[in-house]
């Protein structure tokens, strides 16, 4: 399959019958595979300042299922909540796989979940103690950054600092493109979507690097507003608004966030395609922006009156 | 033989960061130090934010126990702004947290406890599992493990039917102050039902069964890991138009029996070896502090210790009459889940459909609030005080904080130390595997365990390391 049409498939999945994204894209990574005696996607992944909700989300990925990506997609080969080493065996697979990428023998991709803490001298968010000191989550991303193929910031707080950098940022949070010099594949969402974190997986291993929007977000899954796809949209053009939480009307007025959040939620939906939050008869919050949370409220105060999002409107 | 310090780190499989350091005397544990290596500073980042963002952003201090942050400062603001919660909302918002539970417990089973156990497949994620204490023979040993590729599927669909009702998961948005603000509609409520039904097969057919095998293989687990009996829970699924009952009840139990409800002033908070240091009269995270080795600070109820969980509410409800070991904390969870399965299928059935059930109040009665339940891992605690319905401090006790506790001031240990201590460790090869299964008893989720007293406001020295909530 050529590039174009994988990516029109993902843009598409959500519109087909079944929703299932393994019926379409498993069999094209099994014979990808094929064709490259069956090598995987060698992952590390590493957790640092966030609420652990990314790999959680992960989780809820279905067809394909997590262990369907562990055996046929990515090899996993570090990752403080998946991996079965622990302590000293753990660092060890760390080691040798930055090793084997120093050869030039197997490059990884890096997954960093999580934003990088400046203060306390790094020390609020580590790693692992090792009998030298503090491996910080700023030492060890600069560090697994240096060699990785691709690097993938996962969730919000990854890509731009979300949550964790809120004001009045206790910690000196920033994203993971703020301490590496090179491209980062911004895969933002409080928490992400499994599938845009699954699909960009998918076409990096079957394609490459994603076509990204100038926030370093992958374009098939970031290309358009969450307003332009509304469900409710018909009801903002006649400008017929919900008075409360649990009204079926357009959410503008408490508070959504959508014609300034970029993400397809309102097709792709969440968890096996069954929700999403304004069809939950609530607001969209703009989980994947830049300046989520701190952008977004008050939750339910009305666009024009969110904290510093006067003109905004409309900017990714 | 002099002891011996053994550094502890990273202990994966769970949630958020964590490390430890044990010293060995004689092939025994004679001291352990629990460190969480993680700082977030949540409760200034919701200082001076509008009061109902905090069931939004509250959630956001925990990714695999989300809800339960969201309910609880929910009832915080039913209780603010004197909301009546109508009869359907009351089912579905204990169906949500019902659902976020199973998901919780089938993924800490499988995903976390299991390759404690069971020996994976020598591929990733499961290289240098190093199991030297495997018990099972090949075809169980199989078997088991290919359970784990089931229960991925049984957790996502609890994550499923949490996600129809609340709109996504984790991180859900209909379970708000007033009530809840999807209709339970045919629809939702038979495929819930459905969802729910081969999820209740799987805890028949998998979870329970495969608790009896690991509790059997590993009896001597239920001497290993054991702590003073002090348990407590705050009471789990709120019910009545106030939140005003607890269909599990809350206490504290000890060797004298069970006490009534545990009393919210008798909870004190102390930072003598945690990573915090008073700055211009202030407390503020400081990770080169002499002493400290953690970022969790050490809670005490009436001055004691208390271990919080499914143990706790299991035990203190009668439902579960075992010991305090840590076989007892694995089975109490995967009790505890059968219980909570068919306690949704009951509510379920007591839907009526309807409008969204949901009437929020807009004007505060009240400038002080505190709202407490049981979430997964044990007691939860949020304390706002507004002003105009803006925040002037919130504060959060998780159940990370109780059960990872570092020592106090007067060197007494937290639950986990405590379960650590005196262990017996017959090969020196055996150390993590040991240390390893007794800490993830206790479902370890440090992404909640950091949080912090009041950095800026009316902190004086002598309210620092004793600070009452209420």
């Amino acid at each position: 399959m050529r590039r174009e049409d994988f990516e029109r498939l993902c843009r598409n999945w959500p519109f087909g019958r079944g929703h299932a994204l393994a019926g379409a894209v498993l069999p094209l990574v099994r014979s990808h595979q094929a064709g490259r005696g069956g090598g995987k996607l060698p992952v590390i992944w590493i957790e640092t300042c966030d609420s652990g909700d990314n790999n959680i989300s992960f989780l809820n990925t279905a067809a394909p299922y997590v262990d369907q990506v562990f055996s046929g997609m990515i090899d996993l080969i570090y990752s403080n909540t998946f991996m079965a080493a622990q302590g000293a065996d753990a660092l060890a697979l760390l080691q040798d796989a930055l090793v084997r990428a120093g050869q030039g023998r197997r490059r990884y991709t890096l997954v960093v979940e999580g934003a990088i803490p400046l203060g306390g001298r790094g020390r609020y968010a580590v790693i692992a103690w090792t009998p030298s000191g503090p491996l910080t989550a700023y030492d060890a991303v600069r560090w697994l950054g240096k060699e990785a193929e691709y690097v993938v910031a996962l969730g919000t707080c990854a890509a731009f600092g979300g949550p964790s950098a809120a004001r009045p940022n206790p910690t000196e949070s920033v994203g993971v493109g703020d301490v590496l010099d090179r491209t980062v594949i911004n895969v933002s969402g409080c928490p992400v979507n499994p599938d845009w974190f699954v699909g960009t997986l998918a076409h990096l291993l079957l394609y490459g690097m994603p076509e990204l929007d100038e926030r370093g977000r992958p374009v098939l899954f970031y290309g358009s507003t969450v307003h332009r796809h509304c469900q409710r949209r018909s009801y903002f053009d006649q400008k017929v608004f919900a008075k409360r939480l649990g009204d079926r009307e357009c959410m503008f007025s408490l508070g959504c966030a959508g014609p300034k959040t970029y993400a397809d939620c309102p097709y792709r939906l969440w968890v096996d395609h069954v929700s999403w939050p304004v069809k939950a008869n609530t607001p969209c919050i703009g989980c994947t922006n830049p300046d989520f949370p701190d952008g977004s409220t008050p939750f339910f105060a009305p666009l024009p009156e969110k904290a510093g999002q006067q003109g905004k409107a409309g900017q990714p | 033989m002099c002891p011996q310090r053994v550094l502890f780190s990273p202990i994966t499989r769970l949630s958020g960061l964590l490390s430890a350091q044990v010293i060995l005397d004689g092939g025994r544990v004679a001291e352990a130090y629990v460190s969480s290596p993680l700082f977030r500073g949540f409760e200034s980042i919701m200082g001076d934010r509008a009061v109902t963002d905090a069931v939004y952003l509250t959630q956001r201090v925990c990714g695999i126990c989300s809800l339960a942050h969201g309910a609880t400062a929910s009832y915080l603001l039913d209780e603010l702004y004197d909301n009546e919660i109508p009869e359907n909302a009351q089912y579905l918002r204990n169906i949500m947290y019902g659902a976020d539970f199973l998901q919780n417990h089938i993924r800490h089973f499988y995903l976390f406890s299991l390759p404690d156990f069971v020996q994976m497949p020598d591929r990733p994620p499961f290289l240098r599992q190093n199991l030297l204490d495997a018990r099972f023979d090949g075809a169980t040993n199989e078997r088991l493990a290919a359970h784990y590729g089931e229960a991925i599927r049984a957790a996502q669909k609890s994550h499923q039917i949490l996600a129809l009702f609340g709109g996504k998961a984790p991180h859900q948005h209909s379970f708000v102050h007033g009530g809840v603000s999807v209709a339970p509609t045919a629809d939702k409520v038979a495929q819930a039902g459905a969802l729910l039904q081969e999820i209740e097969a799987f805890i028949r057919t998998r979870l329970l069964p495969d608790t009896d095998l690991i509790a059997r293989a590993y009896g001597d687990y239920f001497y290993i890991g054991r702590t003073p009996l002090r348990l407590l829970s705050f009471g789990l699924f709120r019910f009545g138009p106030k939140n005003e009952r607890f269909l599990w009840k809350g206490g504290v139990l000890t060797e004298g029996g069970v006490t009534t409800e545990p009393q919210v002033r008798l909870i004190r908070e102390e930072a003598a070896h945690s990573w915090f240091s008073p700055v211009d009269g202030a407390l503020a995270p400081d990770p080169d502090k002499p002493g400290g080795y953690s970022f969790v600070k050490t809670v005490r109820y009436g001055g004691e210790p208390c271990e919080v969980g499914p143990l706790a509410r299991m035990r203190i409800n009668g439902f579960y009459d075992g010991g305090t070991s840590t076989m007892d904390r694995i089975c109490a969870r995967s009790l505890e889940t059968a219980l909570i399965a068919g306690l949704m299928r009951e509510w379920l059935g007591r839907l009526v459909p309807g409008e969204p059930p949901i009437a929020q109040k807009k004007t505060p009665v009240k400038g002080q609030v505190t709202a407490v339940t049981d979430a997964m891992r044990g007691a939860l605690l949020h304390s706002a005080t507004v002003e105009a319905e803006r925040v002037v401090r919130y504060d959060i006790i998780t159940p990370t904080v109780w059960n990872f506790s570092p020592k106090d001031r007067s060197g007494r240990r937290g639950p986990v130390e405590s379960a650590l201590v005196g262990t017996e460790i017959p090969r020196p090869e055996w150390t993590f595997t040991m240390l390893g299964r007794i800490i993830r008893a206790y479902d370890p989720c440090l992404a909640c365990g950091t949080h912090i007293i009041d950095l800026k406001k009316d902190a004086s020295p002598s309210r620092l390391f004793e600070y009452p909530l209420q």
